[in-house]
């Protein structure tokens, strides 16, 4: 079921076990605590895995980059997973250069990131 | 058209190399509401007069406000109320000259009668309302020369701006004359209009910050001795004037030997003239100029500067011997204490004489010692002529013919020093230009751009140097002085033996500072190990002698080192390059100087901080990248390091106005983006985090500050410029064209 929170203008969606969040046209430090504060909801909520999208992403800026490590952070202390998918290919760039890509997995789009869901850690990260 | 004379005593296509100084003194004339005073400040025989005097018949000429007034103090203003009613009449004359766009009267002897007569209707009320205040301030001598002084004001609150050139130079070193001059700068204080004050450049500060009320000059002009291209210009259009037979070999002497002033020089001619001379041999020249050093114009006037020293004969001879003695001296340096214990004079008088000295620039004084200035040929020349006559008591044929004789003795050498000179690379114009430009390493690096560049064009060594990779980057310098200066030990003629005090980097901090010592020697061949050894030796004692703690060693050499001497200069951290070096170097830092990129397509934009204002400077530059078919990623790699950037300035800067001032630049193959903001440096720029971590260097900690890492990363080059105040950071990225 895919809902809305408007209260803090960011997109989410629950598929069973996961959380959905979308990330908005420009990550930086308001819309990335905005993620953070959603993210950690979902998994005080006991969700297993996060997804962010960033299809609408185009931008994403080092704070921005800070914060996503944040969460990477939450979800390992968590146990939980988190994937990032419909990530373009400038934003995959800037990850690989500031080293995200080691920490987190990137999904090509939302149905592959949902199939690494029940997935263990080790084979979902390409 | 050539400008007629007015009280100019040179004609205007005649006077030479002060063009930018007329100009200036112009600007200012127009400046009203704006600076109001302007200083000039200039050696004794520097033409400051004529200078005024020049300016005075430009604006005469120009018409349109301010109508200008040139007054000159003589140092035969016997008082404060006569000088007071000389410029009282000067202001009056002149200004009623220009009301009737009659310059004749600028320089006529009238009386106040013939000025009400020669008013024009519009101004008759005012003239004689002056004239009557005028005579009724008489009766007390304080209201008359306050009264007189403040004329320019009484004119500006009348609707009337005049532009008061005020020529100080003559004033001399007498306690009255600076008191009157202290009261006309003191009475320009209030004057709300343009001014400009002329004086000997040692008296200037004293005349107008000397009393209470002294004024902030708004800008100054230095005014110093003629470039030798001028002088010679002045040289050669005196000869035709007085139709003297020369050549260029003589003219140079005599520019040389004279230090290129312009009163030497015009005095010189005249006596050649009068005497029917023909400079056309060094003899001939030589000749001249004993006569003049022992009996002409140049004994006159040093006699008469002396005679304002020191008016007492027999306190003058003691003078004459001490000067003589000290200037023979090994260091041409005494104490003031041995001074006047020679001098046997009174505290006061001989602060008074030392002081009048010093304004003379014939010694320089400080608070412990006195060293005779021998830089002057001309002064020093005369001393030890007139010692020898006044003092000593030889013959005066005797000294005549030994002063002849060491005069032509010296010729050769001093035209060797000049060819020396001119041949010299001009490192003190050079490295004032050095300011943290990054800069091919080779071109520091003899035997690394011989290797690379031995043989080829230029254009192949531009190209090449172009593409370097590797690059030094140069320090801010700050201040250049010969090393001469610093030390008598270390033997190098000024222009080729340079000390430029420096910062390494864009922050002023002490651990910052560093000395750069750069000499040029001379090799015909490559410079061998022997000789660059020598050179690095002397430096390092010369660095040691002042105390310089961190400095680096810089030598020039024609031809390059040789390989073992290129060893020595990498055991030495020590820089070697070639003249060709050297002149491509000084190209580069040029042409940065030049507005370079004039032709290239330019953007300015003002962002306020926060609110996501850096998207808007990055959905711009876009728009401008794709401009130059730049690719998608490159474009995206621009957006996000200008947004960076933008950040960056945001959370670090404090700035007080919280603005951040962009510029683009396009050119065919590129495009240089400018982010600059005020407040504070970012320690990150300049400090030991300079080169950030990533995460990948601390595992994903310590997650901020990767702004700089990531623009040095996505851009092709990356530099912070040295400015003030805040951050200016410019960053490059090149158009990759696709296969």
């Amino acid at each position: 079921m895919a809902e809305t929170n408007w209260e803090i203008c960011v997109q989410t969606r629950a598929v069973g076990e996961a959380a959905i969040i979308y990330a908005s046209d420009y990550l930086n430090k308001l819309t990335g605590e905005r993620i953070e504060r959603e993210c950690k909801r979902q998994l005080d909520s006991g969700r297993r895995a996060v997804i962010i999208n960033f299809r609408d992403t185009e931008l994403v800026n080092s704070i921005g980059v800070s914060i996503l490590l944040e969460l990477i952070d939450a979800a390992e202390q968590n146990t939980a997973q988190l994937i990032f998918s419909d990530v373009n290919a400038n934003t995959a760039n800037l990850f690989e250069t500031l080293g995200l890509t080691r920490l987190v997995s990137l999904a090509t789009d939302e149905a592959e990131a949902l199939s690494w869901v029940s997935a263990p850690v080790s084979e979902a990260r390409p | 058209m050539i400008q007629p004379r007015i009280l100019a005593e040179i004609s205007a296509d005649k006077f030479f190399g002060r063009d930018a100084e007329l100009r200036e003194i112009e600007r200012h004339a127009s400046s009203v509401g704006h600076s109001r005073g302007l200083a000039l400040m200039a050696t004794a025989d520097g033409g400051a007069s004529e200078l005024l005097r020049q300016a005075y018949d430009r604006l005469f000429l120009r018409r349109g406000d301010p109508v200008p007034i040139y007054f000159a103090f003589k140092q035969s203003d016997a008082s404060a109320a006569g000088t007071a009613r000389r410029y009282f009449q000067t202001v009056l004359q002149q200004y009623i000259a220009y009301r009737r766009v009659n310059s004749a009267f600028s320089r006529a002897t009238l009386t106040f009668n013939d000025l009400l007569e020669l008013a024009l209707p519009a101004d008759y009320e005012l003239i004689t309302n002056l004239l009557e205040a005028f005579h009724r301030e008489q009766s007390s001598e304080t209201d008359f020369i306050n009264f007189c002084f403040a004329l320019p004001e009484r004119l500006r609150a009348a609707g009337r701006v005049v532009f008061p050139l005020i020529d100080c130079t003559a004033i001399g070193p007498s306690r009255e004359g600076l008191g009157v001059g202290q009261r006309v700068a003191e009475q320009l204080v209030n004057y709300d209009g343009p001014f400009v004050v002329a004086g000997l450049r040692r008296q200037l500060n004293e005349l107008i910050h000397g009393t209470d009320n002294g004024w902030d000059a708004g800008a100054i002009i230095r005014l110093e001795r003629l470039r030798e291209p001028a002088a010679a210009q002045l040289l050669e259009s005196l000869g035709d004037q007085y139709q003297i037979d020369s050549n260029q070999v003589t003219r140079d002497l005599i520019v040389q030997q004279l230090d290129a002033s312009p009163l030497f020089l015009t005095e010189f001619m005249r006596a050649a003239h009068r005497n029917r001379t023909r400079l056309n041999s060094f003899l001939t020249c030589q000749q001249l100029y004993v006569d003049e050093l022992l009996g002409g114009s140049f004994k006159r006037h040093f006699d008469r500067m002396l005679d304002l020293v020191v008016p007492n004969r027999q306190t003058s001879r003691t003078l004459l011997r001490i000067l003589y003695e000290s200037a023979m001296s090994e260091t041409r340096k005494a104490s003031l204490w041995t001074w006047k214990k020679r001098l046997g004079l009174a505290s006061p008088e001989f602060e008074r004489v030392i002081d009048a000295l010093h304004v003379y620039e014939l010694v320089n004084s400080s608070a412990a010692f006195i060293e005779v200035n021998s830089e002057i040929y001309v002064w020093m020349d005369y001393l030890r002529a007139h010692y020898r006559v006044e003092v000593a008591g030889e013959a005066r044929a005797r000294v005549v013919g030994t002063t002849l004789l060491e005069t032509l003795e010296r010729a050769p050498q001093t035209m060797t020093r000049k060819y020396r000179r001119d041949a010299a690379l001009g490192l003190r114009d050079l490295m004032p230009q050095f300011n943290c430009q990054r800069v091919p390493a080779s071109l520091l690096n003899y035997r690394s751009f011989a290797a690379a560049y031995k043989g080829e064009d230029n254009d192949t060594i531009e190209s090449g140097l172009d593409a370097e990779t590797e690059l030094i980057q140069l320090p801010q310098v700050i201040q250049t002085a010969a090393c001469s200066s610093y030390s008598s030990e270390v033997s190098c003629e000024r222009e080729r033996c340079i000390v430029a005090q420096a910062f390494e980097a864009a922050e002023y901090t002490a651990a910052n500072e560093v000395v750069w010592l750069a000499a040029e020697i001379d090799a015909k061949l490559e410079a061998d190990r022997e000789l660059t050894e020598e050179w690095c030796n002397r430096l390092t004692m010369l660095a040691r002698e002042c105390g310089f703690e961190r400095f680096c060693i810089w030598l020039i050499a024609p031809e390059g080192f040789s390989e073992s001497a290129g060893e020595l200069l990498k055991e030495r951290e020590a820089f070697g390059s070639s003249r060709q070096q050297v002149k491509l170097l000084s190209a580069r830092l040029q042409s940065e100087l030049r507005p370079a990129e004039i032709q290239a397509d330019e953007y300015e934009m003002v962002i306020p901080m926060g609110g996501d204002t850096e998207m808007i400077a990055a959905n711009t530059v876009e728009k401008i990248a794709r401009r130059i078919n730049f690719q998608p990623e490159a474009i995206n790699q621009i957006k996000t390091a200008l947004v960076e950037a933008c950040i960056n300035a945001a959370e670090h800067s404090l700035s007080p106005e919280r603005k951040i001032y962009q510029r683009f630049v396009v050119s065919d193959d590129k495009l240089t983006v400018t982010v600059a903001s005020r407040g504070v440096l970012p320690a990150q720029i300049t400090g030991p985090q300079a080169r950030d971590e990533g995460v990948k260097e601390n595992g994903g900690k310590g997650r901020r500050g990767w702004g700089l890492k990531l623009i040095r990363t996505l851009m092709d080059e990356v530099e912070f410029e040295r400015v003030d105040d805040g951050t200016r950071l410019r960053m490059t990225k090149y158009v990759r064209r696709s296969a």
